[in-house]
């Protein structure tokens, strides 16, 4: 299908409609956790595996679950969802018209030619030593930051502790 | 420009629209930014595949890291909101302090 890449963006920006058209928090997190996935797969089809299942281990099983029991606390009765009051369901049909119109664009004044795009990051293979590797670009790529960016994990280490620390002070309250 | 990273600044342009535009709760902004950060890790990460260098992937790592770390404090200040006015309703900020 040559238009899969394209339709998984058109599904990335109607799920960023959705929570940017402000439901209640509970709803918005679950258009944010299906953007997630749009995304993830996204990335998968332009070859990069690991970045795809870190967003998906730290980013939707790590801080979407931090944002699900936060909503939980903050929650109303009635949260309101699309489908209640017009504002809500407005702003949403006007993001939806407004990708239609992206679309219909890009269909009628871009034409399709097939072109063998080699857009995949792919697999290194390593002719030397004993036997025959195979090294992913990305994640080695990834493992470089402990190598030439060893001051930037210095640098993340402590603004991690120091994130703690101020969350710890602020939620100490008075 | 082809079709896709048109549809992912589209994506990240709706979220900055919804931080700035605030209807009654404040964790609706934080999701928003959140949106946000996700743009931002895709549309890296893809340059990172496109360009074919591994060392560019270093870039959507360090974004995750730097975007957990202001979620925590944003949701600490929620918290902290939430707290003192029972809920996170943005017309109970009226005073300069949580």
């Amino acid at each position: 299908m040559t238009y899969v890449l394209f339709t998984l963006s058109v599904l990335l920006v109607m799920g960023f409609v959705g929570f940017s058209s402000k439901p209640s928090p509970i709803y918005g997190g679950l258009a944010l956790i299906v953007s997630g996935v749009v995304g993830c797969m996204i990335i998968l089809n332009y070859g990069g595996a690991y970045l795809g299942l870190v967003m998906f281990l730290i980013y939707l099983g790590g801080m979407m679950v931090v944002f699900g029991y936060t909503a939980a606390m903050a929650i109303e009765e009635y949260p309101e969802t699309w489908g209640s009051g017009f504002e809500v369901f407005g702003c949403f049909l006007v993001g939806l018209m407004m990708e239609v119109g992206l679309v219909l664009w890009v269909l009628e004044f871009d034409e399709v030619v097939v072109v063998v795009s080699l857009n995949d990051m792919g697999n290194w293979v390593v002719f030397e030593g004993e036997g025959l590797e195979l090294v992913r670009g990305d994640s080695i790529g990834a493992g470089a930051l402990y190598d030439y960016g060893r001051w930037l994990v210095v640098v993340a280490g402590w603004t991690l502790f120091v994130g703690v620390y101020i969350v710890i002070e602020i939620t100490r309250g008075n | 420009m082809t079709p896709t990273y048109i549809n992912i600044i589209l994506a990240f342009t709706i979220s900055l629209l919804g931080i700035l535009i605030y209807r009654s709760h404040l964790i609706a902004s934080l999701l928003c930014l959140e949106g946000i950060i996700i743009s931002l890790f895709i549309i890296t990460a893809l340059i990172a595949s496109n360009a074919h260098s591994p060392l560019i992937n270093i870039i959507p790592i360090i974004i995750l890291v730097f975007a957990a770390c202001e979620a925590a404090v944003g949701l600490a200040l929620l918290i902290s909101i939430s707290n003192t006015y029972g809920l996170d309703h943005i017309n109970n900020l009226s005073l300069l302090q949580c």
